[in-house]
């Protein structure tokens, strides 16, 4: 077991997902509680005491972002959930959508008490099907039940969501390119200042916030922001939904308390490398935090801050797992593509350096790589770091200069020997 | 006003700045490719960024200032990003300036050689894009050569309103297309992008490969195209880089027109009506003095005119409003007691012309009907049947409305039928000719100077008049 639970700690049944089924949980309790019994500051007061951090990527801490819109000052408020789950390997908001959808209907309008939003949205990544039609399905018993609509439950407050379908670009998972596309317009990341909690959607204040992040609010209220603390560590509070996939004996998705031993995680939780293999690396948080090698995986724990001191993040906890054996060379090109096809075009580091980045990675596998490759892709990597609108070109550079730095001899065996050191095939045999 | 600190210097800045306004006002250059004064901050071609001491690299076109702010310009982290940005930005630009039209006054060319200078470390092909892509009638789109800076974007969306143009496609095979439901010809501002673009991306199609832009001069001067009066660069070629080779035509023609930046009137924009005057300028000259047709001397001509103004009682003088403030002050000064003026319109809008817009364009396509309607009243033209003399000054006249019985002295610039019609005819020369000043329909006062030489056996309007008032027999 892999400690407390907060939003998986129900048993997955084919009707798990419906309204009678939440609510024979104990669901929509905590926010007929809270509606009639707390002030909006005392929501964001509680959620900033449970220090809970955002769980898109750049764990920043949920309370502190609400604080700064005012609910009092008349002026409309917005709140976007983030669905739009493109980081490669994470899978997790696709669980609770699919599974926990009314977890993250009362959660989304505690948050809207909170910071006194009428209009909700919840962003979707157009690729997710399943997923769409429960949260739809989901919204419409949740109207039908009145916990949306006009003057809910009694409270005198009304709110309004809509579920709005992306049209598949990683950049729109981003929180401004993200209100962007729901405004109609090309989902290009905007300039900061103004902060979206000041200028965001339609130039309103708005809150953009992971489905994770949100999905957690209502189990903050229900047992309060010390029983939250308990969880977890110090600096880390609460669950993190992993979602592990590549060379492990059971992928899949897993809530995992904050400080749990990653070796014990990968090795116990997830039954280890098929084929009795050795690991080589894993990349924790998606692939845009940097990957860590199997010493450093021994003796680190699934914190953000043990991670965050040792170069890396916990991100989005799409954790993905490399054997010995795997060609990093390859693994390096796959995420290159990926970021070229998805960089929005914006900014000139981005636009034009990751497409140099992948060509250069993919004459390399060709076999015609030159020895001053290694230091071009390092220079326009770091000519990336920090340069752009939004943080994709820096989470790239980053992750490249971390795979180019730990396997260095590979990709220099590569362009000596032009052939990879390994296969370059990426599949792992079956474990008997 | 906030104290900042630039390259350690104190500089006073206005609250609502940003860094790179405040920098700008104050004689700091930064680099820039994607801000530009009238449109809003897009912030993405990055090479604006200067350190914030204690917080890194960020974008000082976006950047609002802050007391006690402490800004570098040019530490080796921004040199060493510029860099990289201008490596970035040429990588795979086709870096064919050799047959570029913004050549010599391109700013990735500029920068190139001021915060780069090193040649390409890619070994890579450059990615191919579409060139002589036609935007529309008049605009030629080259998408190698295009940075991805979107002013062109925001100029159709925060100026002209056409949004006629977008972004398509991502990362480095964007490219700027117009959309679908959109019509850029339709833009009557539309030219204006091919001056805002940083790069030769944007090229004019009555500019193209037409000349280098250094074999050019540029002379401040008033667009005529309507009462608005946009102060304007009419560019021709210099005198030095005559060529007996070329069509004599060519050295004294206007090869194109663009805006000089005026807040009081036009700001940094003309319309496409401007970018048009060389239909206007390069029109056929009247290069000599005719009487009844018959060609005759300037002087020749001077005396008959003054001989017919002596032998007449009842004058009609139809007055150009093309006519500088000075030209009709020495006609009011000169001829004034002697006439009944009325103002004319010299030029009458055209079919399928735009007659008045909110941003630039006015219903007047006459630049200085101010200055002269202030000098000579706004009567509507009379012409008595018992009138014996008439003195039209300027097109704009027709000689069937003129009674039978009016002998007819005629000023006019360019070579059109009427000129052999008129008992006199007296060759004046063009705006593109002379100093002078035009008041705009709101009383702004701008002055326009000579492109080029007079030609033989032309005068100046305002000469003519002094000398038709001469007494008669006095210099013929």
């Amino acid at each position: 077991m892999t400690g407390q639970k907060i939003l998986m700690d129900f048993p997955v049944t084919p009707t798990s997902h419906t309204l009678a089924d939440y609510r024979a949980r104990g669901g929509y309790q905590t926010l007929e509680k809270v509606l009639k019994g707390l002030r909006p500051e005392d929501v964001t007061k509680e959620v900033t005491a449970a220090g809970i951090q955002g769980r898109g990527g750049a764990l920043f801490p949920a309370g502190r972002k609400w604080q700064v819109v005012d609910p009092y000052d008349g002026q409309p408020h917005y709140l976007c959930c983030n669905a739009d789950e493109g980081e490669p390997g994470t899978f997790k908001d696709r669980w609770i959508l699919e599974h926990a959808p009314h977890q993250l209907l009362e959660s989304m309008l505690i948050a809207a008490y909170a910071i006194n939003a009428r209009h909700n949205f919840i962003y979707i990544r157009g690729e997710f099907d399943l997923p769409y039609r429960r949260i739809a399905a989901a919204v419409e018993e949740a109207y039908a039940a009145g916990y949306f609509g006009e003057n809910i439950l009694g409270s005198g407050f009304s709110c309004h969501v809509v579920v709005y379908r992306g049209g598949g670009s990683y950049v729109c998972g981003e929180a401004s390119g993200l209100l962007s596309s729901i405004e109609g317009i090309r989902g290009y990341p905007r300039n900061r200042p103004p902060r979206l909690t000041v200028h965001g959607l339609y130039q309103k204040p708005t809150v953009v916030n992971n489905v994770e992040t949100l999905a957690n609010l209502a189990w903050i209220m229900k047992h309060g922001a010390e029983a939250y603390r308990k969880i977890g560590t110090a600096k880390s509070p609460g669950t993190r939904m992993i979602s592990i996939s590549g060379h492990v004996a059971r992928p899949g998705v897993y809530e995992v308390e904050c400080g749990y031993p990653w070796k014990k995680f990968i090795y116990e939780d997830c039954g280890g490398i098929p084929g009795g293999r050795k690991l080589k690396g894993v990349i924790p948080g998606g692939i845009s935090s940097q990957i860590m090698t199997a010493d450093e995986v021994e003796r680190l724990s699934l914190d953000h801050e043990s991670l965050w001191d040792n170069g890396s993040t916990l991100g989005s906890g799409g954790m993905i797992v490399f054997a010995e054996g795997t060609c990093m060379v390859s693994v390096l090109r796959v995420m290159l593509r990926f970021y070229h096809h998805e960089s929005c075009g914006q900014c000139t580091p981005c636009r034009d350096g990751l497409g140099w980045l992948h060509r250069i990675i993919d004459r390399m596998l060709a076999g015609q790589g030159r020895p001053q490759d290694l230091e071009t892709l390092r220079y326009v990597s770091k000519a990336q770091d920090g340069a752009t609108i939004c943080g994709m070109s820096d989470a790239a550079a980053l992750a490249a200069i971390a795979m180019l730095d730990k396997y260095r001899d590979e990709f220099e065996y590569c362009i000596t020997h032009k052939r990879s050191l390994y296969s370059g095939n990426l599949a792992c045999p079956k474990s008997s | 006003m906030p104290e900042i600190f630039i390259n350690g210097q104190p500089v006073q800045a206005e609250a609502d700045q940003t860094v790179f306004q405040a920098a700008l006002a104050n004689g700091v250059y930064i680099p820039y490719f994607c801000w530009h004064p009238a449109l809003s901050v897009a912030g993405n071609c990055r090479i604006c960024s200067v350190e914030e001491e204690g917080r890194g690299l960020d974008i000082s076109c976006n950047m609002p200032v802050k007391a006690g702010m402490r800004i570098l310009t040019e530490s080796p982290d921004v040199l060493a990003h510029r860099k990289a940005i201008m490596q970035l930005l040429t990588l795979n630009h086709p870096v064919d300036c050799g047959i570029c039209d913004k050549a010599g006054e391109c700013l990735l060319q500029d920068y190139h050689y001021a915060h780069n200078g090193s040649p390409s470390i890619s070994h890579d092909p450059k990615v191919r894009e579409t060139k002589f892509f036609n935007l529309s009638q008049r605009i030629v789109l080259d998408n190698e050569r295009c940075i991805l800076c979107s002013r062109c974007v925001r100029f159709t969306r925060e100026i002209s309103g056409s949004n006629a143009l977008g972004i398509v496609q991502r990362a480095d095979h964007a490219q700027v297309r117009p959309a679908e439901d959109a019509d850029f010809d339709s833009d009557n501002y539309s030219d204006n992008v091919i001056d805002i673009c940083p790069v030769g991306a944007l090229l004019s199609r009555s500019f193209f490969y037409k000349t280098r832009v250094w074999y050019m001069d540029a002379t401040p001067s008033v667009c005529p195209g309507c009462e608005r009066g946009c102060t304007v660069h009419f560019w021709h070629r210099k005198p030095e880089w005559k060529l007996n080779s070329l069509d004599p035509a060519e050295n004294t023609a206007l090869v194109r027109v663009t805006p000089l930046v005026n807040p009081a009137v036009n700001g940094h924009w003309i319309c496409n009506k401007g970018r048009d005057l060389g239909a206007v300028f390069n029109r056929k000259r009247a290069d000599g003095a005719l009487l009844k047709g018959r060609p005759a001397t300037l002087a020749e001509a001077t005396a008959a005119a003054r001989t017919l103004i002596a032998a007449s009682k009842r004058r009609v003088a139809l007055l150009s409003n093309w006519g500088s403030n000075e030209e009709l002050a020495a006609f009011k000064a000169a001829l004034g007691g002697l006439f009944r003026t009325f103002v004319k319109r010299d030029h009458l809008p055209q079919p399928g012309e735009p007659l008045k817009d909110e941003l630039l364009i006015c219903a007047d396509k006459n630049p200085n009907t101010a200055g002269a309607v202030a000098l000579f009243g706004d009567a509507a033209v009379e012409l008595p049947a018992d009138t014996d003399l008439v003195l039209v000054w300027g097109e704009g006249c027709d000689f069937g409305r003129i009674p039978k019985g009016a002998r007819i002295v005629f000023l006019n610039s360019w070579l059109q039928p009427e000129n052999g019609h008129a008992d006199v005819f007296l060759p004046i020369s063009p705006q593109t000719e002379r100093h002078g000043h035009y008041t705009n329909f709101a009383g702004v006062v701008s002055a326009f100077q000579p492109c080029f030489d007079g030609l033989p056996g032309v005068a100046h309007a305002a000469t003519l008049f002094a000398e038709l008032a001469a007494p008669a027999g006095g210099a013929a």
